[in-house]
């Protein structure tokens, strides 16, 4: 590869250097240097070398987390996925290099992830216009308007989702059937049905129906179907465990099996690049609460189980409440924040407009955040004071 | 003793238990600055001959710490900057002149104790010794709380105490006693690893008679031994007086300047890393030429010299000729040369890391060749709560940084960034290739400056106020009459 070094290190780079005509992108040009070439910088100071583990890398081991339900996707849903993935990555990438351009600084791999989760937690008919528009308005507003990775106060799949999600309410709770047997829909391309299918399938399915006809109406009433997630099996149609368990369930691109969710996420905490105490808390306090609401009244709640694998709330915990940035960055607080998106979304399924929270809980939790490190940063610095 | 963070990495080249006896070079070169000392006072002429043990340059701003000569020669001031060079080395018997005369009147005043402090000084042994919060020479006539004797050296790579007072472990509780006898009821910790080897149960079964001597057992995991770290354990407070540190080294020069009133001017030194041939512990004297060394012992191709560990360690640099006073180790790492096609997506057999994060996580422990790369490229702070999570201070270096790039200096005070020990373990994890233990030397001495500042101006304030109303009062005084 000596020569491709090569090429990169005496043609290409003197275009980007300081007087070159394509200086203004710098910024892209190092990225694609240092993806296809480690990095030559060397320590100067102690520690004289470094851990083996780079953002890079780290990012990449999400990606690997994410790879299982995205395959799942690609089997229930067909290969609709992959242009919305592509789409996903071009726009929201355009817009990430544009400010490094702009603001003349490293292009910050944590879009990496972004990019991919943000198409996973769509239903699988969106129009890609939609997946641009949605992934633009995260990543701006989400990350950018507060000065970029790690310092962003929100997860920007969530804020593109939450955008899409207010913006067209009908086009994103357009559910389909998910496929069957050995293949599924692995070598299909499932379009968007017209409305009037959709509901038909839906109904088919015994499902929640989804109002398409006025969507304003639907916004108030009880039977729009929403959240991080396909709520579908959240309405109170009778979906077994087991099918949701295997992802036998017509929702998000991503959220389909618990089976491949767990999966990929157990894997991101055991290389301790998510955080068990995150996920632990959320799903522990999300058990306690639909458990406690189903002895209550097992009519009207469905039972933990179901209530566990239903909708996005493992994709949630695993993949998008545990984000570092937007969470909290002391142990601590991860366990009050997890608590808290666990049970908030379970209350708003079960006792607002909304028959998924997930989403609305992540994002009420990012808020929170700050003031649950703040907490902790208080008592530590009190223990820390009479310390030495 | 409950501890916080630590963490090991095993690094390829480990020095043996040997111990080898460098050849003796043609000329010595003495720097005359080094981490904590500054030899500005210099006692000796162009061209003077000089004997083994005679004073060279004293610190002034270090109670007057000598450097002396580790061998017989003819002094050369001008021929290298910021060394006393010795040519026409030739080793005479170490006849030091200790003069008792010279011992200063404070000294004298403190009887017994007073007189072996001032030998101690004279003859280098106090060179050895360290204030365990600090890390400066403490006051040789102070009284210190406690004493803490470290027999471990646990960043890769520094001489260790087993390899030096394997041989002599009764000098080693000699010094002991030593210790003791200068004290006056102050206990005295010895750090020993927990481990159950031969080696160690002597050492246990000799220290048990000495009542005064309190064992402590620290697992063998980096900055398990750090004197600040140990000292915070103890409970021992900085306020309560200064607590003296020192490693088995300094034991031994104690009992040497003690027992056979001699200077202990060769020292242990361990030689390792991955860019060493034959890594082990050799004898060598201050001044010793550094090319030597490396002719010696560096691999081919580009190496890095460290002065100390991989850690902590400062890199030798191009102007540096002769070995410090102070050292304790040399650690070789070849210096980063090759990048990696597509480094990111490889599998990692052979890369360690704190994270799980590459495949030799299933591989258990292996010793790793580092080299100098940073291993990625700076990023912004992605809160993985790494840093936290091995700091052995128990701060959060994440929270630090954040304020520190604000500029938030009193939250950062706040945050206790003084407590910080310099480990360098927060920026050897960082994923974000962020220089903390850099940021956080730099924080401390700014926020230090900023105090005596802000203490010596209301101090000035004061002042004022009280000549002012001394003032009034005679002006009040002379109205009355």
């Amino acid at each position: 590869m000596k020569f491709l070094l090569n090429i990169f290190e005496k043609k290409i780079k003197p275009n980007f250097e300081e007087g070159g005509k394509l200086k203004v992108l710098k910024p892209l040009y190092e990225a694609i240097e240092n993806f296809a070439f480690s990095p030559a910088a060397r320590t100067i100071q102690a520690p004289h070398g470094r851990d083996a583990l780079d953002v890079k890398r780290y990012m990449t081991m999400v990606i690997i987390g994410l790879l299982p339900c995205t395959i799942a996707a690609f089997y229930f849903y067909g290969l609709r996925l992959l242009p919305m993935i592509i789409v996903s990555y071009a726009a929201g990438g355009a817009v990430e290099v544009l400010f490094a351009c702009i603001r003349k600084e490293e292009i910050q791999e944590g879009f990496l992830v972004t990019g991919l989760i943000f198409p996973l937690v769509l239903p699988p008919t969106l129009p890609l216009w939609m997946v641009a528009v949605g992934v633009m308005f995260g990543v701006f507003v989400g990350k950018e308007l507060f000065g970029g990775t790690g310092r962003n106060v929100f997860n920007p799949a969530i804020v593109g989702r939450v955008f899409l999600a207010l913006a067209y309410p009908t086009a994103m709770t357009t559910w389909v059937a998910t496929g069957k047997g050995l293949f599924g829909n692995m070598f299909k391309y499932v379009n968007a049905p017209p409305a009037a299918q959709a509901v038909e399938a839906a109904k088919k399915l015994g499902e929640v129906a989804t109002e398409t006809a006025n969507a304003s109406q639907a916004w108030y009433s009880d039977i729009i179907v929403d959240g991080v997630t396909s709520a579908t099996p959240l309405g109170g149609a009778d979906v077994s465990a087991v099918d949701m368990f295997f992802g036998n369930v017509s929702g998000s691109l991503g959220e389909s099996s618990a089976l491949m969710i767990i999966a990929g996420g157990v894997f991101l905490l055991m290389t301790r690049v998510s955080n068990w105490r995150t996920v632990v808390s959320i799903l522990g306090s999300a058990a306690v609460m639909s458990f406690a609401l189903n002895k209550s009244n097992p009519d009207e709640y469905m039972p933990a189980l179901n209530s566990l694998l239903a909708g996005g709330l493992l994709f949630g915990a695993f993949f998008m409440a545990t984000d570092p940035v937007s969470g909290p960055i002391t142990n601590a607080g991860k366990y009050g924040y997890g608590i808290l998106i666990g049970s908030l979304a379970i209350l708003i399924r079960n006792f607002s407009a909304f028959p998924e929270g997930v989403m609305f809980a992540i994002l009420l939790g990012n808020i929170v955040a700050p003031i649950l490190d703040e907490i902790v940063f208080s008592i530590r610095f009190r223990r820390l004071r009479n310390e030495g | 003793m409950k501890f916080r963070g630590g963490y090991n990495i095993t690094l390829q080249g480990r020095p043996s238990k040997k111990v080898k006896i460098l050849p003796e070079p043609e000329a010595l070169y003495l720097p005359l600055e080094s981490k904590r000392f500054d030899f500005t006072s210099i006692y000796v002429e162009e061209g003077q001959k000089v004997d083994t043990g005679d004073v060279l340059a004293v610190d002034p701003g270090n109670y007057d710490v000598p450097l002396l000569s580790p061998r017989a020669g003819t002094v050369r001031l001008s021929s290298t900057e910021g060394h006393i060079v010795l040519e026409d080395i030739s080793t005479v018997d170490d006849v030091p002149d200790y003069d008792k005369d010279s011992i200063p009147h404070i000294a004298r005043q403190m009887g017994a104790s007073g007189e072996m402090r001032h030998k101690l000084l004279a003859l280098g042994a106090w060179q050895f010794f360290r204030d365990a919060y600090t890390n400066e020479l403490p006051d040789p006539m102070g009284t210190p709380q406690a004493v803490i004797v470290s027999t471990l050296s646990l960043d890769p790579f520094t001489a260790r105490g087993d390899v030096q007072f394997k041989n002599r472990l009764l000098q080693f509780t000699r010094g002991l006693e030593y210790l003791q006898s200068m004290l006056e009821y102050q206990p005295i910790y010895l750090v020993i690893p927990k481990s159950r080897t031969k080696f160690h149960d002597k050492v246990k079964d000799q220290i048990r008679g000495y009542a005064w001597v309190k064992l402590i057992e620290v697992p063998l995991e980096y900055t398990r031994t750090n004197f600040n770290i140990l000292a915070r354990n103890l409970g021992l407070k900085r306020a309560d007086g200064p607590i003296w540190g020192v490693k088995a080294g300094g034991v031994l020069a104690v009992d040497r300047a003690l027992t056979h009133t001699k200077t202990s001017l060769v020292r242990i030194v361990s030689i390792g890393g991955p860019g060493v041939k034959t890594p082990e512990h050799v004898k060598v004297m201050a001044g010793y030429p550094i090319a030597r060394i490396r002719e010696q012992y560096a691999r081919e191709g580009q190496m890095r010299l460290i002065n100390g560990g991989f850690f902590t360690g400062r890199m030798l640099g191009e102007d540096e000729i002769g070995l410090g006073v102070e050292i304790a180790g040399i650690t070789i790492i070849p210096e980063h040369t090759e990048r990696e096609f597509l480094g990111w997506l490889r599998p990692g057999f052979d890369r360690s890391s704190y994270s799980n994060a590459f495949l030799s996580t299933l591989r258990g422990k292996f010793a790793e060749k580092f080299t100098t790369t940073l291993r990625g490229e700076p990023r912004a702070c992605v809160s993985c709560n790494f840093c936290e999570e091995v700091c052995p201070a128990g701060i959060m270096p994440h929270l630090i940084h954040k304020y520190l790039y604000s500029d938030m200096i009193e939250e950062a005070d706040a945050a206790r960034v003084d407590l910080c020990v310099e480990c360098g373990l927060c920026s050897f994890v960082c994923p974000s290739k962020i220089e903390l233990r850099e940021e956080f030397i730099g924080a401390k001495v700014f926020i230090e400056e900023e105090k005596a500042e802000a203490e010596a101006q209301r101090i000035k304030q004061e002042e004022a106020v009280q000549k002012e109303q001394e003032r009034r009062k005679e002006s009040s005084e002379e109205n009355l009459y």
